[in-house]
């Protein structure tokens, strides 16, 4: 199936050799070397394999890679190439926002689509219920949401 | 796993594939989110994956009062639209409410119609909109209610060789959907309760998801709102009704007990929303 000019992070991918069935989690991770994206549940619910499609926040373990054909993929990697991107990167640094860093690539990706996409005067508790699609099983969600919280207050 | 994955660009192309298989030999893949789960767990283990994604299909639009959903357009398409949210609060509160933002990026109105999961928090709101399905298929064109289109869990009013090309909601209606979870984002509902006003009688609809092999209208319930704000005494009888008419059963997410109780406290509540829209909580929009 031809790949169109699909683009990982501003770069042409040549995604014919990739099989039919194949995830784009796994391409991102096995072929392109893009381990930045992490695999959690795998079912959708962590949010650990969130990467932008087209600047929208997509589910890399529950998305074809051939559905993909024709987009812009934006993976953690570079992420802080933005604007946006740059100031939740820089708001999950101050804020001590990781501990075991699983969760983290989904957090900052899922952040930078959610504060491109939304105009920045969204309330902070509308910010934080659109974050409820990633899970952290360490940090604890205080400094996480203090992260949340800074990178709105950066953009503005 | 170890399927062809074929992405026509014409709706008769896409039937033509589906009619000329055998059953279960082609998945029809719209935003995934669903299918791809059964894909992994081998639950589904089609030979082709047919996918909708080049067909014309994502148009969101309204012709007089009838609102016409592209059966691929993401849901996170029709949450951001402000004329759908103003006009059918209850489709906007269905639509926010399913998993989460990356989510609903990629699922579809048509994807969860046609997947027919008994837990769908967005067939009790069709239901209770008059929603119907517009199907195409190798025979032709044809339309069919929601409440006809969903047979049980997982069963459709599809034929060999039909898809679903779009959803339309006759007319706006002051709605609402509240729902009940042990986590608001990436769940599912432990009750699900929607509410909508309509032009004609009955003047309320109550539908119920997330508890019944298929998603139900409540009639017992309707029959006890008449008033365009209805005041307490009538809320409370509904809500008596829902509570002893649901169809509920214990499962691993609640029992029956809770249910009936829950029921109850959610049709008071979407009954409060819909009469009183001003006092509805204020989202990002």
């Amino acid at each position: 199936m031809p790949a169109g000019s699909t683009r990982v992070n501003g770069a042409p991918v040549d995604l014919s050799e990739v099989p039919d069935d194949e995830r784009l989690l796994d391409t991102l991770r096995w072929r392109l070397a893009l381990r930045g994206t992490k695999e959690g549940c795998r079912t959708g619910d962590c949010g650990a394999c969130t990467v932008l499609l087209d600047g929208r926040s997509a589910l890399s373990c529950l998305t074809l890679t051939h559905e993909v054909e024709g987009a812009s993929v934006t993976t953690v990697e570079a992420i802080a190439n933005g604007r946006i991107g740059e100031a939740v990167r820089d708001a999950f640094i101050a804020e001590g926002a990781a501990q075991c860093g699983y969760c983290t690539p989904g957090f900052v990706v899922a952040l930078t689509g959610l504060l491109a996409e939304r105009r920045a005067s969204t309330p902070v508790s509308d910010l934080l219920e659109e974050m409820g699609g990633n899970l952290c099983r360490c940090t604890g969600y205080g400094t996480i949401g203090r992260a949340i919280v800074r990178a709105r207050e950066a953009i503005r | 796993m170890g399927f062809t994955l074929v992405a026509p660009e014409r709706p008769e192309e896409a039937c033509e594939i589906l009619a000329s298989a055998a059953p279960g030999q082609v998945a029809v893949l719209a935003g995934g989110t669903d299918l791809l789960l059964d894909l992994d767990s081998g639950r589904s283990h089609p030979d082709r994956v047919l996918s909708l994604r080049r067909l014309p299909w994502r148009s969101l639009q309204w012709n007089g009062p009838t609102l016409t959903i592209g059966s691929t357009l993401p849901l996170s398409e029709i949450e951001v639209d402000p004329v759908v949210r103003a006009r059918i609060p209850g489709l906007w509160d269905a639509i926010h409410g399913v998993g989460s933002l990356q989510l609903r990026h990629r699922a579809t109105l048509g994807g969860n119609l046609g997947r027919a999961s008994p837990t769908s928090d967005l067939i009790p709101m069709l239901l209770a909109l008059d929603a119907s399905v517009e199907i195409v298929g190798v025979q032709g064109i044809r339309s069919v209610p929601v409440d006809e289109f969903v047979l049980a869990s997982r069963s459709t009013a599809l034929r060999v060789g039909e898809l679903i090309a779009s959803i339309s909601i006759p007319e706006a209606r002051p709605s609402a959907y509240v729902w009940q979870r042990v986590r608001p984002s990436n769940d599912i509902s432990q009750v699900g309760v929607a509410v909508a006003r309509a032009s004609r009688a009955p003047f309320w609809r109550v539908a119920l998801g997330g508890v019944t092999p298929r998603p139900v209208r409540l009639p017992e319930a309707e029959r006890e709102l008449r008033a365009e704000r209805p005041l307490t005494p009538e809320v409370v009888r509904a809500a008596e009704a829902a509570a002893t008419h649901a169809p509920f059963a214990t499962d691993k997410r609640a029992t029956e007990t809770y249910r009936r109780q829950l029921v109850g406290v959610l049709v008071r509540r979407a009954i409060a929303m819909v009469s009183a829209p001003l006092d509805r909580p204020v989202g990002w929009a």
